[in-house]
């Protein structure tokens, strides 16, 4: 089992009152699904891929993360977790605009302190696989959205991540861009990766392997 | 419509309580001390002016080279002003001061003596000239006849409890008696006269040096009116030939003008105007302690500077945290407002931060003023009632608030509604090389700055610690011991005998502050006029060179069982350097006092001592001689360590045995000593001061900037940080840009700094070095400084939850 969800809640004060975020959330997630997460706006899918990727708190409930007690961890080793196992996409892409693709590739492997000739070499595969070695000198404004999402998805992987967690992936593009990019995400899939994905489209999550949906923070 | 603005930009100020307090503190603090600079340079600039022909008053002054170093003399010799009013007719009367220092006054029916710090000898033209107002006595004759003097308030309350004082009595150091002929009020406190407190007719005073050789009277002219004082200085040069040369005749028969400056001799008459006296003049025996134009240069400087980082700060922190306000721009301007209603109301905001941080500015002023005043000897007053001082501040104020936000106003209302809306808010942001450059200055400025401090604290160490070549410590000066009179051998004797003192020796020659007498010496041989030995001839007793422990060089001390050491003298290195002679060749010459004179008197040199500074380090040490000779002004005590207030207890005693009734009245040497470098001290605490509120005024900056630098990358640095970077390499990576600055600040800087501080040293003929160390210290309290501001900012962003900044609905 790659990680356990059990009976998360998430809450915020306000006003005097407990507003639930998560309420109550059971999920186990095998190494190799493909899971999508829908529900209306509001209903807690980013919450719970937050929660997901460590990137936000619970306030009860445990998570057991490739064998790791999440919630007992000390934050900087729930970062250590993150960064080694997960890789993000994101909606608005989220590259970084002073940086050319090859730069936004070569990001992350700097920060796990890969050697050069071994960063030039996972860059290298990497715009080779996602066919995109001749835009590696041109800065994000100059692409496509769609082209950009590619980057977005490309970093994401290039340090070898167990589970990719994306934020409505498609949400900026439109519908061929946005094919391409779910293709892409089943062919990763199929080569073992695991991805969980928060979409609002019925389309999109056809192409995972279980769809969870949400309302008001609860699994229904 | 302007009540809406103003409630509305109040609520909006209160929305954001830390940015507008750090705007408000910055502000209040550029205003506090750019005000008091300006209270303390308008009060320097006007020194003097008060008086009501104060442009029409010259001083006369007198630059000479005659035997030994030159000399800028305030004072030139006593016939001189008669002679002006006689040959240069531009000139409408003349006015000499002859300064009697610290006097000890007693009313005739009392023994008690109350000492007045400054007095003076004056001509009865004084009351005419600065057009004194008596409260008491007749202007015209108050101080012509012998025997009369005029006093100030305040010192006729302290001698006779009333300020109506006409006819009193007054003992003058226990000789001669006066007769109060005229009340003044307290002289102005910004005029070169602020100390003084009585001034004796001329005609009481006996001058046997009332020759055109001696220059003891500070000597002041009216022109009249319309008249250059370009038009007086050939005639005023003229006196030289005129009276000059006959009376160098006397001593030198025949001598030409042209053979005394081929000699390479001179005399130089100037005029300097009264109103530049303060700031201009740096002469030997100035009437008061004087200011610097060179400090009011810095100081316009360091308040300009101060004003204009509260300005920029301010446009900085306002844009910095404008993104936040971009939505309310957006809203604003989607229902219907137009971009000059937008800026009507930031400039509404900023105006009215201005304005409190002026009320701040001006409650600071007034609760600092009367530490400010201590620490610069000043008596500056709040302009409560100045209807020019608020008009002048207010329109200041309005400019400044205007000004600074302007930038933020237009900045601000430029935003385009359908991106800030959309939150977008990414590339909005202009002018980032602009405020870079501005925190180089910024930095620029705070590292001159510290330099400067350190060197000024580093030459003050230098003189605290520098070998003096006397001794200092543990050394205590009796005032006033000649009022024992024949008593005074016998105090010294007991003082001596004291188990708590190791030596006492009686003179009025001091190292510090104290009597100096210089006069014309003459090598045996070398007789001629050009080169005679200007010479301090000190008169001390054979306890001297042991009490302060001075160095002989060769030969030997004064000693009491040789008879013929009456007539012995012991010169210092720089005397010998002047006669060119060795220390072993000095030893057994005879050296004359004047030649020619009835005064003539022969001595023979038994020893040399090494130099010791018994001036200030401005100066280079001069030629310096010691005879045995009764001079008992004060007696000079150096105690065993210990208990000092037991011996001073114990000498008080012995006082008191002679002297029922009297004072005793003391002073440690090392304070009299510190008392010279006054100056110097407070410029210290002055720089110290500004230095302080510069930077933090700097910081409040750079604290804007960084938190400006840190939302603008806060997508960026949500991204780095959920693709694993670290805390300390997102700070690292925020900090590093703003080093960046500061050390082209710092490379900018340290020469600047250099070459400033070393002309200033170059006052001091005996000074520090600025070594690296001061330039690497300035460059390292820049950086720890710039480091401690940013990285609170940086850290806060690096440890940010990147969730909430990449989150995009």
């Amino acid at each position: 089992m790659l990680l356990e969800l059990k009976n998360i809640f998430k809450w915020v004060n306000s006003g005097g009152q407990r507003i639930f975020l998560l309420k109550d959330i059971n999920l186990s997630v095998e190494e190799g699904e493909f899971i999508s997460v829908m529900g209306p706006s509001g209903s807690g899918k980013s919450t719970l891929l937050n929660v997901i990727g460590m990137l936000d708190q619970f306030n009860e409930g445990e998570y057991q993360f490739f064998g790791e007690s999440v919630h007992a961890l000390k934050e900087k080793h729930r970062a250590n977790l993150y960064k080694e196992y997960i890789g993000f996409v994101f909606q608005a892409y989220h590259l970084l605009d002073d940086l050319t693709v090859y730069e936004n590739l070569e990001m992350p492997l700097l920060y796990k302190k890969f050697k050069g000739a071994e960063r030039k070499a996972m860059v290298a595969d990497m715009l080779d696989r996602f066919n995109i070695v001749g835009k590696k000198d041109l800065f994000p404004a100059q692409l496509s959205g769609g082209q950009q999402q590619l980057v977005g998805v490309a970093r994401a992987l290039i340090s070898k991540p167990k589970l990719i967690l994306a934020d409505e992936p498609t949400g900026n593009l439109n519908s061929k861009q946005g094919e391409e990019i779910m293709d892409l995400f089943k062919q990763l899939n199929k080569e073992g990766v695991t991805i969980i994905q928060v979409t609002h489209s019925e389309k999109n999550a056809a192409y995972g392997s279980r769809t969870i949906n949400l309302l008001d923070g609860r699994k229904v | 419509m302007l009540k809406n603005q103003l409630k509305i930009a109040w609520r909006s100020i209160k929305k954001q309580p830390f940015l507008n307090s750090l705007n408000t503190l910055g502000l209040a603090i550029g205003i506090a001390g750019t005000l008091m600079i300006s209270l303390y340079i308008y009060d320097e600039l006007n020194y003097d002016k008060m008086f009501a022909d104060a442009d029409r008053i010259h001083r006369v002054n007198v630059d000479a080279k005659f035997g030994g170093p030159a000399r800028e003399m305030s004072q030139v010799s006593g016939p001189m002003a008669e002679a002006i009013l006689n040959d240069i007719p531009q000139v409408e009367q003349t006015l000499r001061f002859r300064p009697w220092g610290t006097a000890s006054l007693s009313t005739t029916d009392s023994r008690d003596l109350i000492l007045e710090q400054k007095t003076a000898f004056a001509d009865s033209t004084l009351v005419d000239m600065f057009g004194l107002e008596l409260l008491y006595g007749n202007p015209k004759q108050a101080l012509s006849g012998p025997n009369k003097l005029i006093i100030t308030e305040t010192a006729a309350e302290k001698h006779f409890k009333t300020t109506e004082a006409i006819g009193q009595k007054l003992v003058l150091n226990e000789g001669d008696t006066y007769t109060v002929t005229g009340v003044i009020e307290d002289l102005p406190k910004n005029s070169f006269l602020k100390d003084y407190s009585v001034f004796m007719s001329m005609e009481s005073y006996t001058d046997q040096y009332l020759n055109w050789g001696s220059h003891n009277y500070n000597t002041f002219i009216k022109l009249k009116e319309k008249v250059d004082p370009a038009d007086i200085a050939a005639p005023l040069q003229g006196m030289m030939e005129k009276y000059l040369i006959p009376y160098a005749q006397e001593f030198f028969p025949g001598i030409t003008l042209e053979q005394f400056e081929a000699s390479g001799n001179y005399v130089y008459y100037s005029t300097m105007p009264l109103t530049d006296i303060h700031l201009y003049s740096n002469r030997d025996t100035d009437m008061s302690q004087n200011g610097d134009i060179n400090n009011i240069y810095i100081l316009s400087f360091i308040a300009l500077f101060l004003i204009a980082l509260a300005s920029i700060n301010f446009m900085n922190l306002s844009t910095a945290y404008s993104l936040k306000r971009s939505k309310e721009v957006g809203i604003r301007k989607t229902l219907g407002s137009d971009k000059s209603a937008l800026i009507r109301q930031f400039l509404t905001e900023s105006g009215l931060i201005t304005f409190g941080a002026m009320l701040i500015g001006i409650v600071l002023v007034i609760i600092t003023l009367p530490y400010f005043n201590a620490l610069a000897d000043k008596h500056l007053e709040f302009p409560y009632f100045n209807p020019i001082f608020w008009g002048f501040l207010l329109l200041s104020v309005a400019i400044l608030g205007l000004l600074s936000g302007s930038y933020p106003a237009f900045f601000m209302s430029k935003f385009a509604p359908a991106k800030v809306l959309k939150g977008v808010s990414g590339n909005t942001v202009g002018g980032s090389r602009i405020r870079s450059v501005l925190v180089v200055v910024q930095f620029t400025v705070s590292v001159f700055l510290i330099i400067g401090t350190l060197v000024v604290s580093q030459q003050l160490r230098f003189i605290q610690n520098k070998d003096l070549g006397y001794s200092k410590d543990q050394v205590l000066l009796v005032n006033n011991v000649n009022r024992l009179g024949n008593g005074a051998v016998s105090f010294k004797q007991d003082v001596k005998d004291l188990a708590s003192v190791g030596n006492a020796t009686m003179s009025g020659y001091l190292p510090t502050p104290s009597y100096r007498s210089d006069s014309s010496f003459f090598l045996e041989g070398k007789l001629s006029q050009d080169e005679v030995v200007n010479m301090q001839g000190w008169r001390v007793d054979f306890d001297y060179i042991n009490t302060l422990d001075l160095d002989l060089l060769a030969g030997r001390d004064f000693d009491p069982r040789i008879s013929t050491d009456s007539s012995a003298i012991i010169i210092n290195e720089s005397a010998l350097k002047v006669m060119q002679l060795s220390p072993e060749q000095a030893l057994g010459k005879r050296i004359f006092n004047g030649i020619g004179e009835e005064s003539t008197n022969e001595y023979t040199v038994i020893g040399v001592i090494k130099n010791f500074h018994f001036e200030s380090m401005r100066q280079v040490i001069r030629p310096l001689s010691l005879q045995l000779a009764p001079s008992n002004d004060r007696l000079i005590v150096k105690l065993n360590s210990g208990n000092f207030e037991n011996a001073i207890s114990q000498i008080q005693e012995l006082w008191d045995a002679q002297s029922p009734g009297i004072g005793l009245d003391y002073q440690f040497m090392d304070d009299s000593f510190n008392e010279v470098y006054q100056n110097e001290q407070r410029l210290g605490k002055i720089f110290i001061i500004f230095t302080v509120l510069s930077i933090f005024i700097a910081c409040l900056g750079l604290f804007g900037l960084a938190a400006f630098n840190a939302q603008k990358r806060i997508k960026e640095i949500g991204v780095r940080k959920v693709l694993g970077a670290s805390v300390s390499q997102i700070t690292y990576r925020l900090s590093f840009d703003f080093l960046k600055l500061v050390a082209i600040a710092i490379i900018v800087a340290l020469p600047l700094g250099w070459l400033a501080m070393n002309r200033w040293l170059e006052d001091f003929t005996y000074r520090t070095d600025i070594g690296l160390g001061i330039l690497l210290a300035a460059a390292i309290v820049a950086i720890a400084i710039a480091l401690i501001t940013i990285s609170y900012q940086s850290i806060k962003a690096a440890i940010a939850n990147p969730v909430k900044s990449l989150r995009t609905e």
